[in-house]
């Protein structure tokens, strides 16, 4: 029942806000609807708007958000049987894709972060649905933390920025901010850090990879395919204010992004839980995001209108590819710990056979987030790669060598992701099965997980088959950070994609006669078992595993873990027991949170001797209170 | 009649090459060898041989091979072979190029690892790892390439000499150098790997392909021998000078000096010891930046 007044629900939003958001986006006709409320003059006029960048937003919130919950009936169906009530769950869902959209479109400052508080607090509900688990409290917890530290910092820049210009609109902000270097550097700085904890960028990321693997599949999807994107729209949003943006800008972004990039997906490398090893690959993904954001900003600093185009539309690009391929593996997760009611790959293998569509849709991811063509993400990091070349003709030495790393490190992110990805999808899908719980799998995942997974395939290839057409949609995007007027053509950018789009066809094209070839040709096939140097009974557990896939790897990058081990060595002639365990600690948490955590824990125990359970002296703390605040009173 | 030539030099040019690393080995071991056809005819024998498939494994195996060999082959259309120029000639088509060498790579990983076997995988670990370090040091090569000639084609490959100045000598031989080893890591080739034996010894590519057979092991070898072609082709680029009107004959002694190089190499030299492969692959890193750092004297130092 509240499954289908939830679908009701958002249909009814997509029916009003779809024809709106592709107004905006099509024919640059922005919607724009004033609420008045009361006559104060802050609460005055609430503007919520509809540009092309907030529908581009909207129409990726509202058809991921409805991919989610055609998903939802099949997840949710055990936990449904088991008794668990989920009305509450569709209820906060529905309430997180509207806050969504909310968020998208406002335009008051004041409105802006109320909103944005109850995404938090929507999403927070979502992730906590397994709430009879500690760890998924524990992780809900610190999600929540994360998020007010993150309304902390977005409360400063925009008190600061309505304060001086006397009104809550973003239209007003652009004003007080017009030739003021210094407060750009400074508000935006905030901002990022404010938006940049939504979105996960390294060093503010912690509260991602812990919160996304503890909520239930779909809302991993949700969360990391789109909720996250909305600390990157806040960016995009505060650029359109900032305007001219300083060099300072520029760089930060590019620095912090490489940064988010390379250490996202080295630590995804590392994980052998399955959405963990998705959720850092989200930090990953936002630092691609960031680069091509930090390309863009480049090329408006430098005035190179075309490093600017290409950085811009990279980024834009890599948000919805992102979203597409990150919800495509999300759901996949989800399909197999459905199955198999485990996350951690060691355990897991064999699944092709069992589940063959869901492993073929999770190929596609994978191919897809490697960047790899003839699919969607592919085009974005292209578009970011080339945005990065033309840029390297700008003549500073500081430049050059930023971006000329830059481009080394997006290659070596890329091989990595190549890594990391053939590891969890073949350590997942391939091979024997490594436990029971693999092995009892009977059948495919139910239609209602496999069909949201199709039609996010579906848009993937679509997206690398025809990247030209997208590109032209895509555009006005951009708009609000720069001026299109002085791109004479975009012919340049386009004849590639073309290229690529034709190789992304011949690719397909060539596998598919190959295959009829090889598949037409009559030859006797003789069945046997793998190769096993002689012995022909292998044990299962003899399998490579996904630590062991990776460890040649992760061997010359020792320094940058922080490795715990759980070891019972053999004791004894005939061993009755031993165990190896091994896991990887974020060097963040390890070395940054968790001291700040225990000197916090240190401080504030010097004050529990204040609670001591006397009425007296909780009299006395009143008055000492009082007194302050009346001398204060009189100071101010 | 140019692309025909291209398509011709692909398909045939590599056997050719193997031919000639393993006369050039039989040369140096004092043997006759066999005739430089002698790959081709071994290709035509797995091609007309059946099949025998693990019965681990699930379809992917069967199709990897396909993908394998169609990425290969239409990277090389982007490549300038024997003419000079690429069939496609366009911008960044390098990038396009190593992402499509990127997928080959993710298919024969896929196939490797969908036998189950504690072999492969280990093939298949080492040559992932390999990857990683390998393609930041080309991407490096390829963006001071670009920054020095502004040009985003293939032909900035040509142009590095005419536009270096007096680093042009020493950044030819840099770069040379640099996609040399990646010819030697990427073909699997003495001292990253050692194709001539199939187990303990070497495991990397030729363990990835111990249960392929007939003709998916023929296309295999095909393309990995396509793979180093199409690289060796980027030295020829970069050595040969432009708009030289022997081009396809210069072409062709590079290929056939780098193969009688990679024989020699081969025959003078063992297999470097696995833990220290890394190190042996740093060295393109290495290569690379001392590319990347001529370049921004070049550029900022006049």
């Amino acid at each position: 029942m509240i499954y289908i007044l939830s679908i009701i629900i958002i249909l009814m939003a997509g029916f009003f806000l779809v024809p709106a958001a592709f107004k905006a986006l099509i024919f640059g006709v922005p919607f724009i609807k004033t609420l008045k409320l009361g006559s104060s003059s802050i609460f005055n006029d609430i503007n919520f708007l509809i540009d092309p960048l907030s529908g581009f937003f909207i129409l990726i919130i509202l058809i991921m958000g409805l991919l989610g919950l055609i998903y939802s009936k099949g997840y949710l169906k055990p936990y449904i049987e088991k008794g668990k009530s989920v009305t509450s769950h569709y209820i906060f869902f529905v309430g997180l894709i509207l806050s969504m959209i909310g968020v998208v479109s406002c335009q008051n400052a004041f409105f802006f972060l109320i909103i944005w508080e109850i995404m938090s607090l929507t999403s927070f509900f979502l992730c906590i649905f397994e709430n009879d688990k500690k760890e998924v409290l524990d992780a809900g917890v610190k999600y929540l933390i994360f998020m007010h530290i993150s309304v902390i910092f977005l409360i400063i820049p925009f008190a600061i920025l309505s304060i001086k210009s006397g009104s809550y609109d973003f239209n007003s902000f652009s004003n007080v901010l017009k030739g003021n270097e210094g407060l750009k550097d400074v508000i935006f700085t905030l901002f990022f850090i404010g938006f940049g904890i939504k979105a996960g960028f390294v060093p503010f990321h912690n509260w991602l990879p812990k919160a996304h693997p503890m909520a239930p599949s779909h809302i991993s999807a949700i969360m990391s395919g789109v909720m996250i994107k909305t600390g990157i729209y806040g960016i995009l949003r505060v650029l359109t204010f900032v305007y001219e943006p300083t060099k300072f800008m520029a760089y930060f972004v590019l620095i912090i992004s490489v940064i988010s990039a390379l250490y996202g997906i080295l630590y995804a490398i590392c994980q052998s839980d399955i959405k963990k090893m998705l959720a850092y690959s989200s930090i990953e993904n936002i630092g691609i995001i960031g680069i091509g954001l930090g390309t863009g900003l480049l090329g408006i600093v430098h005035n190179q209108p075309m490093v600017a185009l290409l950085g811009f539309m990279g980024a834009i690009f890599h948000i919805l590819n992102h979203s597409i391929f990150k919800n495509l593996l999300f759901f996949g997760a989800g399909a197999v710990y459905l199955k198999t009611h485990t996350k951690d790959m060691e355990l897991l293998g064999g699944l092709i056979k069992k589940m063959p569509k869901c492993a073929v849709l999770f190929l596609i991811g994978s191919v897809a987030i490697c960047a790899l063509p003839p699919l969607n993400g592919f085009i974005s990091e292209f578009l970011i790669y080339f945005g990065i070349l033309k840029g390297l003709s700008i003549n500073s030495f500081f430049n050059f060598l930023v971006l000329i790393s830059t481009f080394s490190s997006l290659a070596l992110v890329g091989t990595m992701a190549l890594l990391c990805f053939t590891k969890a999808f073949s350590i997942t899908f391939l091979g024997h099965p490594r436990s029971e719980a693999a092995q009892n799998v009977q059948k495919d995942a139910p239609i209602s997980i496999i069909f949201p997974m199709g039609i996010l395939a579906l848009f993937a290839l679509f997206i690398g088959l025809f990247p030209g057409f997208m590109f032209e949609i895509l555009i006005p995007v951009i708009e609000p950070f720069m001026d299109l007027s002085v791109i004479t053509s975009v012919k340049e950018p386009l004849d590639m994609l073309q290229t690529i789009s034709y190789t992304s066809f011949a690719i397909i094209g060539i596998v598919i006669l190959l295959a009829i070839i090889r598949f037409s040709l009559s030859k006797s096939v003789k069945k046997a078992p793998t190769w096993g140097c002689g012995y022909d009974k292998t044990l299962t557990r003899a399998q490579y595993t996904g630590s062991s896939y990776v460890s040649p790897f992760l061997s010359m990058l020792k320094p940058l873990f922080k490795n715990v081990y759980d070891i019972e060595k053999p004791k004894k002639l005939f061993p009755s027991s031993a165990h190896f365990a091994m896991e990887v600690e974020d060097i963040e948490e390890a070395y940054v949170i968790n001291p700040l955590l225990k000197f916090d824990e240190w401080f504030l125990s010097k004050f529990e001797k204040l609670q001591n359970g006397n009425l007296q002296d909780y009299l006395k703390y009143g008055l000492v209170f009082l007194i302050i605040a009346i001398i204060g009173g009189f100071l101010i | 009649m140019m692309v025909l030539l291209n398509i011709l030099i692909v398909l045939i040019l590599p056997f050719l090459m193997i031919g000639i690393i393993r006369k050039t080995k039989a040369f140096w071991g004092g043997r006759y060898g066999a005739s430089i056809f002698q790959p081709l005819y071994d290709f035509i024998k797995l091609i007309k041989k059946d099949y025998v498939i693990s019965d681990t494994t699930s379809f992917l195996f069967k199709i990897a091979p396909l993908i394998s060999f169609t990425t290969v082959l239409i990277a090389a259309v982007f490549v300038p072979l024997i003419t000079g120029n690429a069939i496609i000639n366009i911008q960044s088509g390098l990038i396009i190029f190593a992402y499509l060498l990127a997928l080959n790579k993710f298919f024969s990983l896929l196939g490797a690892m969908d036998t189950g076997s504690s072999f492969e995988g280990m093939g298949a670990s080492r040559e992932a790892c390999f990857t990683t370090i390998v393609e930041p040091a080309f991407f490096m090569i390829i963006a001071s390439a670009m920054a020095l000639s502004g040009n985003f084609t293939f032909d900035a490959l040509s142009k590095i000499g005419e536009n270096s100045g007096s680093y042009g000598a020493l950044i030819i031989i840099f770069a040379t150098l640099a996609l040399f080893l990646m010819v030697l890591i990427e073909g699997c080739r003495v001292p990253v790997d050692d194709p001539a034996t199939h187990l303990e010894l070497t495991m990397i590519h030729e363990v990835m392909i111990l249960d392929n057979s007939g003709p998916d092991l023929a296309l295999i070898t095909w393309a990995s021998g396509i793979k180093m072609l199409l690289i060796t082709s980027l030295i020829a680029k970069i050595i040969i000078p432009v708009g030289s009107p022997f081009y396809a004959l210069y072409y062709l002694l590079t290929i056939f000096v780098v193969s009688v190089i990679i024989g020699t190499i081969e025959s003078s030299m063992a297999r470097i010891r696995m833990s220290h492969i890394f190190e042996f692959i740093f060295i393109m890193t290495s290569f690379a930046l001392v590319v990347m750092s001529l370049t921004v004297a070049r550029v900022f130092g006049g």
